[in-house]
This record gives structure tokens, sequence and C-alpha cells, in this order.
């Protein structure tokens, strides 16, 4: 039985659903297997940050711990990169670091789905990011906001600088979000192409089936790797999206 | 990570497009992004609601109560400094007081023995006084006795060669005379 490296990205309706709920502009909604990833995962992350602390205890324990450490470095990360002001966008950024996360996490559950492994994920997420960037710089500057394309230089370069400018400022929500989208992709598929080496040759038989080890301890290694990348992915999403609010907030003040 | 492949092969709406690339699959799209809306925003409401409120709190009552102890600390340790500045002034006081009394100690002590040695000296040049008057008396008689003496002496050897009876006027003249 070949497996293929694919598979596990597909969207499917969940066993016992496989009829729409009911249809959206026309179009039929499923409730499918990463539906279900996204229900557990927001349910997770709701009760554990929510019943993880208790009011009062004033010397945490490790699971309050936990849940101070996730909003205070969240808070930090704001803090340092958009100053005082960006903490009003607190809930958001607190909100999309917390789903990503935990969206790559649970996806490294064996059998599980990797929610964030989907660019119509990934791209709503950064177009949402995108849109509150925008709207937060048009409340704030106005028209001015434009002034966000036109760097500190002179004339002559900035004939060149603006273009650069905006076209990196459009292909922003493309960037967030096919860094994320490709990052847990080419994890999930290496994992299974070597998981597809180890059902190869332990089938193979005879010596073979012994060389099996190696592509194990290579799923081993990447695993952990592929951990890393989870946080660091989750974590590089939430300061990309501080560091745009800012230059909403700031235009190039800051700089 | 094989979870999927049975209802994949039950239903009939992605199996159509199998065989490409999943996630480019856009007749997924609609339930992907109603799903990750509802969810997303669940997730925010709470997060925004209940969550975040529950862990700024404790985390805000914790600074509190440290900052109010790190300030009774320092209360503490102000009032402490307060003792310790008042015991220091007190010592102060009790060594400049002691270093006074003895002081003043030492001068009446000086004063005291400045007077009685003055009445010593006294008293001795009195005692030298007195003995040098004792001298005198003594060698005034003593002068007396010797005129005396030699006043008869005078008037003897006077009657011997000559036989006159010199009197004793004269003859202390004569004798005062030598």
């Amino acid at each position: 039985m070949a497996m293929h490296p694919m598979e596990q990205f597909e969207v499917a309706p969940a066993m016992g659903m496989e009829h729409p709920l009911f249809h959206l502009f026309g179009y039929p909604i499923y409730f499918t297997n990463q539906s279900l990833l996204m229900v557990i995962v927001v349910a997770a992350a709701s009760l554990f940050l929510s019943l993880a602390v208790k009011p009062g205890r004033l010397v945490p324990n490790k699971t309050q711990s936990l849940a101070e450490v996730s909003y205070e470095f969240v808070a930090n990360m704001i803090h340092s990169a958009t100053g005082e002001e960006g903490l009003k966008f607190f809930p958001f950024v607190f909100t999309l670091f917390v789903f990503v996360l935990c969206c790559n996490f649970f996806g490294m559950v064996p059998g599980s789905f990797t929610v964030t492994s989907q660019i119509a994920v990934t791209f709503s997420l950064a177009c949402l990011v995108i849109l509150i960037v925008i709207g937060t710089g048009f409340a704030k500057h106005g028209i001015g906001f434009f002034k966000l394309f036109v760097p500190h230089a002179p004339w002559y370069l900035l004939i060149l600088l603006i273009p650069i400018e905006v076209i990196s400022f459009l292909t922003r929500p493309i960037s967030l979000s096919v860094r994320l989208f490709a990052n847990m992709l080419a994890g999930h598929t290496m994992l299974a192409v070597f998981a597809g080496f180890v059902i190869l040759l332990g089938g193979a038989g005879g010596a073979l089936s012994a060389l099996s080890i190696l592509p194990m301890a290579l799923i081993v290694a990447i695993m952990l790797l592929e951990l890393l990348v989870a946080f660091l992915q989750a974590y590089v999403f939430a300061i990309l999206t501080c560091i745009y609010l800012n230059e909403a907030l700031h235009l190039h003040d800051q700089h | 990570m094989a979870d999927a492949t049975p209802t994949t092969a039950t239903t009939g709406v992605p199996a159509e497009h199998k065989g490409g690339f999943p996630p480019f699959d856009t007749t997924t799209f609609p339930s992907q992004i109603f799903w990750l809306t509802v969810t997303f925003a669940f997730l925010f409401v709470v997060l925004w609601r209940v969550a975040g409120p529950r862990i700024n709190g404790v985390i805000t009552s914790r600074r509190g109560a440290i900052n109010a102890d790190i300030a009774a600390a320092q209360t503490a340790r102000g009032e402490a400094e307060g003792a310790a500045s008042a015991y220091q002034t007190a010592l102060h006081a009790a060594k400049s007081r002691a270093q006074g009394l003895a002081e003043e100690n030492r001068l009446t002590l000086n004063a005291e023995i400045a007077k009685a040695k003055a009445g010593a000296d006294e008293e001795a040049a009195n005692a030298m006084a007195a003995a040098h008057a004792r001298i005198q008396t003594t060698q005034d008689q003593a002068r007396g006795h010797v005129l005396k003496a030699a006043e008869e002496a005078a008037i003897a050897i006077v009657a011997r060669l000559t036989g006159e009876t010199v009197s004793s006027a004269d003859a202390a003249a004569a004798v005062r005379e030598l």
C-alpha cells in the first residue's frame, strides 16, 4: 500500500458529515477533517487559556505559568515592535499567534490534520492582517497613510523607491501566507515521504527491513525540527503582523 | 495522517479533484474559509473577553502585590534607618555629654589642685619667713652679746692699763667705732 505524501493535505468532509451543512452564497459548506481540527484547536486553546489561570493565584502552577508566559510573550512582542500604541491590537495578535501556534502543534500529532498547511487558511489570515493594517493606517493618518510609500530619500531615488515600496506592500499578504503554508507543507511532506520509505523497506523483508531504522531515525530528527518550525512560523507570523501594524501607526517615523 | 483516506473514498466532492495538489483544490475553499472565520472569531472573542482579562488580572494583581510588598519593605527600611540614626544621634549626644563632664571634672580638679598648691606655697612661705625672722633675732641677740662682752672687755682693759674707770657708755661708743 503506497501512501501518497500529498494525501494528508486533502480536505475532505469528516466521517459521517458527507452532506453539505448548508449553502453560503451558493457554495456548499461541509464540516471537514480540517474544520474538526480547527474546532479542536480553538476549543483546546480557549479552555486552556481561560481555565489555566485562577484569579488570585499569585504564585502560578505550571499550566498557569504557561498561559502567563504566552500572554506576556505576545504583549512584549507587540510592545517592542509597535510601542504603547500597538497594545490595543493585543487581542487580535494574541489570537493570531495562539491560533497559528496551536494549529501547527496539533498538526504534528500523527493522524491529525495541519490546518496551516492550507493556502486558503494562511492567505485568509494574511488578508485579515493586511486589511487591519490598511484600516488602521487610514484611520490614524487619513490620506497621509500614502506617505508609507515615500521613504526618506532624495527625489531621484524616489522614482525608483516608490514603485518598490508599493510592490513590497502589495506582496505582503502573499509572502506572509506562503511562508507559513510552504513551511508546514514542506515539513509534513518530508515526514510523509520518509514514513513511506519506512513502510517500503519494512515490507521488503530480509536485510532491507533492518535498514528501515534509518528513515525512522530521520523522521524523529525532522519531527524535532518541525516542532521548532511550528513555533518559529507562528512567531514570525505574529511579529510580522506587529511590524506591519507599527508601520501603519508610525509610518516612517521610527526608522 | 491517513485518517481522511476512508472518507475521501466515500465522498463525491473532493474525490472529483483527486490527483491534483490538494491545497489548491478551490472547491474546498468555501468550507475552509467559513470554518476559519467561525473558529477564529470564536477564539478571538474568548481571548479578548475571557482569557485575556483573566490572565491580565492575575499579572496585574501580582505586580500590585509585589509593589505593595516592596513599598512596605522600603517603609520598614526607612523606619530602621531612622531608628539607627536616632541611636547614632543619642550616642553622639551621650558621648559629647560624657566628654563635657570629663572636661568639667578635669577643670574642677585642676582648680582644686591649683588652690591646694597655692595654699601649700603660702604656708611654706610663711614658715620660711618665720624661720628667717627667728634667725635674724638670734643673730641680733648674738651680736648684742658680742658687743656687751667687748664693752666689758674694753672697760677691763682700760682699767688694767690706765687704772681709769671708763663709763660703760664711753666704752660702748668706742667699741662701736671699731
